[in-house]
């Protein structure tokens, strides 16, 4: 009897695991592949961002024009020179930095994997082709210099000739070709290498990308988030890429810094690498990565010197509290790139919003000026299209869509709603956004539409639903990432509907947008793309299909000791941290 | 004089209509529903725990009324601290919604998906715990198991899985508290049956040919009931603390206001806005030692070894 009640109580057990493994399992699953991670495509914890004034007025040319610029790099080797000089000079050299994280990576290897959360460890243990400065020009990285073809169908990388990866092996060619191909099959910015068609390499340190078509964000994608280099001769074993055990055990790796310790939603701890192919580099003797979910306990420990650095920091609240303490500099530079936009997002299949005159009165009932202005506390600045305001690309000349009660209850009637008639839900990313989703229910209400909200209980949920169409309205939060190739095609894109979350989710269809974006994506010059892009604006933002409401900004907040961070970019701290140091 | 009260009243008075609960009945012998009443009443810190519950009570019931705000509505700029808008007198929340009225409107809900909880918890708890303890031998080892099933479930871990299979809303709320919270109120019946149905007077009603229906119905478990209202007072307060836990951790539903959730949405705000959670948590804080104050009042009082005294 008493081992009936045993085995029973075993049983009952395994049933218990069981039930919770297969739980989780679907859960992963009813979330579209590998673009479903929180940290995928854009950070989810969208409160760390916010305002930063330089961003509306910043005149960046944009990658497009340096293509050109390949050769200029006597310029760029003068400030690695100036590099090398910081480091060696004894006082800079040695101390750890400690970085407070609430981001979660899945791994680290950013070939397979897009986001924040994998490319600040990520970065500092791979190397890229190239950096980018502040003002989007390309610098030499690994690839010491560079040429794209005159009908831009091909890129060549002339890499460094000394460098080795973490094991000692040598990083050559072949390793960037690797990359490259790995990343035009894995990474979820399928844009990005699509116009691949192979890479050469005609020695060991000259790869040679061909192209089907001009390409003008190839070299933005050289950048370091976004094509690290990663060891052919570790990964190319016949295993999956996106579930290589390597992508986070016995890493080997290109970067600056080479992994000691990891442990999934703990810490990362990072240590200099010897042998890193910039002499002298990097300065600081080790990096610890620590993950706290909870941004206040991140907040505490800058104000207390338990961190040094953090750019996930709460609601705007918690920013403006770190801005009064003298002990904490802030500020958001460096990110120019990453172009968030907060969005509010409607399902044109849904029979009410497939009705263009519902979608712009929904657009006029809400008064983005409050949710700046109140809501986050004017740290973060309007969002008026799908390109934002800092892009060379960006059309100012759009409709805002400022608040108009009168209007959008025009636009109603004339749909065919009177007020209390219309009934809708909306969806927000968990836990963060439901501020902006309650904000959206109340304006609404001023116009007559009923809104309920639609809770998800944690973040695979609600991308299963926006990417399964299982919703009407939603906020979400989207990057452009540097170039509307990349960041910006994808949401419009007839072609890329449901194709998984941040795809074109809510099945916007125009063949004369197809059309645009097509020619826009293979457009060498700057002028003409502009053009093309702006066309593109004017017709979504009539159709309204999304109705953007705030860019929010990078903050990042650090320690005064922390000398030298990855502001000078346009990546902010998905940039290497060679050249960072400690003022002891 | 409250609820809690009375429903000790009438569960003493219940525990009348049969003899021998044995152990040193005092004075008050003849009429214990009136000496439980006496006992209870000269427990001071009880009386504050009905005075206090009575307080939440009419602030949920009546507050609505007489503070007419509704606890949604935008009425100022977010984040201004208590005292300084005569619209929103205890500050307002990151949204800029009256926390004042969110307190007063909360407690509906709070209170709503706590009774709910607690009658699931009572109805499932009740009916297996006097099964199995009436009826022993198999019947009671495999109810048994099954509770130790759901009694090993890590409580709160477990009612997160049911509400985030489901909506999150006041009805999955309150089942998933239901669910996990059960095998306590199960195994102090079952215990008390296992007491109670061998002693005489029940082996006499079982002589005179009375069901097991009505045996368990009318015999035993009037004379189980007082521990298990005083479980069922604590359980109160539990998922009132279960109900907030959820909410804290983003399982609440934010189409309708509770404490738990201002606290869990405001969370965030915390080092800046200090009245956007203190004022709701000082509402379940009292609210649930509001529970606990009574259970224990209803203890001592049922508890025949401080009779007389």
């Amino acid at each position: 009897m008493k081992k009936w009640r045993l085995l029973v109580a075993v049983l009952a057990v395994f049933a218990l695991v069981a039930a919770a493994c297969s739980s989780d399992d679907d859960d992963d699953g009813a979330a579209p592949a590998p673009t479903a991670a929180p940290d995928t495509d854009d950070m989810t914890d969208d409160d760390m961002a916010d305002v930063d004034d330089d961003m509306a007025t910043d005149d960046d040319d944009m990658a497009d024009d340096d293509m050109a610029d390949g050769g200029d790099d006597d310029m760029a080797d003068d400030d690695m020179a100036a590099a090398h000089s910081l480091c060696n000079d004894g006082a800079n050299v040695g101390g750890t930095l400690i970085i407070g994280s609430t981001q979660v990576p899945r791994h680290l290897n950013g070939t397979v994997q897009s986001g924040y959360a994998t490319a600040v460890p990520g970065t500092q243990l791979n190397a890229s082709p190239l950096l980018y400065d502040d003002e989007y020009n390309p610098m030499p990285y690994l690839a010491e210099s560079w040429e794209v073809a005159d009908d831009g169908l091909s890129v060549t990388l002339h890499l460094v000739e000394d460098a080795v990866f973490h094991d000692g092996m040598p990083i050559t060619s072949a390793d960037v070709a690797f990359s490259v191909l790995t990343a035009q099959a894995h990474h979820p910015f399928k844009p990005m290498f699509a116009p691949v068609t192979g890479v050469d390499t005609p020695d060991e340190h000259t790869a040679v990308i061909n192209l089907s078509q001009p390409h003008p964000a190839i070299l933005l994608a050289m950048s370091p988030g976004l094509l690290p280099v990663i060891p052919k001769h570790i990964f190319d074993d016949g295993q999956e890429l996106p579930t290589h055990p390597r992508n986070t055990e016995d890493f080997v790796g290109s970067g600056p810094f080479r992994l000691v310790e990891y442990e999934a939603g703990t810490i990362i701890r990072m240590e200099r690498f010897d042998d890193f192919f910039i002499e002298g580099a990097p300065c600081l003797d080790e990096i610890v990565m620590q993950i706290i979910p909870d941004a206040t306990n991140i907040v505490l420990g800058l104000e207390n010197g338990e961190i040094d650095l953090s750019v996930t920091l709460g609601p705007s609240a918690n920013i403006l509290r770190l801005m009064d303490n003298e002990n904490v500099t802030v500020n958001s530079d460096g990110h120019e790139a990453i172009g968030q936009i907060q969005w509010l997002e409607m399902n044109t299949d849904d029979p009410a919003l497939s009705d263009k005159r519902v979608r712009q009165a929904i657009a006029y009932a809400i008064d983005r000026d409050f949710m700046i202005d109140a809501l986050d506390q004017g740290l973060t600045i309007p969002a008026t299209s799908g390109i934002v305001t800092a892009s060379p690309f960006h059309d100012s000349t759009v409709n805002p869509y400022d608040r108009d009660v009168d209007r959008a209850t025009a636009l109603l009637a004339e749909a065919g709603y009177g007020p209390g008639e219309l009934e809708l839900t909306i969806d927000y990313i968990p836990p963060t956004q439901v501020i902006y989703a309650e904000y959206v229910v109340q304006a609404l209400e001023d116009v007559g539409i009923n809104v309920e909200l639609s809770v998800s209980p944690d973040f695979p949920t609600w991308a299963g639903r926006i990417a399964g169409r299982d919703y009407q309205m939603t906020i979400n939060n989207v990057w452009n990432w540097g170039d509307p190739v990349i960041g910006v095609h994808r949401t419009y894109l007839s072609d890329n509907i449901d194709k998984g979350i941040w795809t074109n989710n809510t099945g916007y269809s125009n063949a004369e947008v197809d059309r645009i974006l097509a020619e826009a994506g293979q457009e060498l010059d700057a002028g003409r793309r502009a053009a093309l892009y702006g066309e593109f604006q004017q017709i979504v933002s009539d159709e309204v299909p999304i109705y953007y409401l705030t860019t929010p900004q990078f903050w990042q907040a650090y320690n005064p000791r922390v000398q030298n961070p990855p502001t000078n970019t346009i990546w902010g701290m998905m940039s290497p941290m060679h050249e960072v140091w400690l003022d002891q | 004089m409250s609820d809690a009260a009375g429903l000790g009243d009438v569960a003493a008075a219940d525990m009348g209509v049969t003899p021998g609960l044995g152990a040193g009945g005092g004075a008050g012998a003849a009429r214990p529903g009136r000496e439980t009443f006496r006992l209870f009443v000269r427990n001071k810190a009880a009386v504050v725990g009905v005075l206090m519950l009575a307080g939440v009570v009419f602030m949920t019931v009546a507050g609505p009324r007489l503070y007419d705000q509704d606890p949604k509505d935008i009425v100022a700029r977010p984040l201004i601290g208590p005292g300084e808008l005569t619209e929103a007198r205890l500050g307002t929340d990151y949204l800029g919604r009256d926390v004042l009225a969110g307190v007063i409107n909360g407690g509906a809900t709070s209170l709503t998906v706590a009774a709910m909880a607690a009658a699931m918890v009572l109805v499932i708890g009740i009916g297996i715990g006097a099964v199995a303890g009436y009826y022993g031998g198999w019947t009671d080892s495999a109810l048994m198991r099954f509770t130790e099933f759901f009694q090993v479930l890590p409580a709160l871990l477990f009612a997160m899985v049911v509400v985030a299979l489901f909506e999150p809303s006041m009805w999955t709320i309150s089942f998933a508290i239901g669910v996990v919270a059960w095998p306590g109120i199960a195994r102090i019946t079952r215990a008390e049956f296992l007491r109670l149905k061998n002693l005489e007077f029940v082996r006499a009603a079982r002589a005179v040919g009375a069901t097991d229906w009505r045996i368990i119905r009318k015999v035993v478990f009037p004379n189980a009931l007082p521990p298990l209202i005083v479980s069922a007072t604590l359980i109160m307060g539990t998922a009132i603390l279960f109900e907030a836990g959820l909410a804290f951790l983003g399982l609440g539903d934010p189409n309708t206001t509770s404490w738990g959730l201002m606290i869990g949405l405001n969370r965030g705000n915390f080092l800046t806005a200090w009245w956007s959670v203190t004022f709701p948590g000082l509402a379940i804080f009292f609210t649930v030692l509001s529970f606990s104050l009574i259970g224990d009042g209803l203890q001592d009082a049922y508890n025949p070894k401080l009779r007389g005294r």
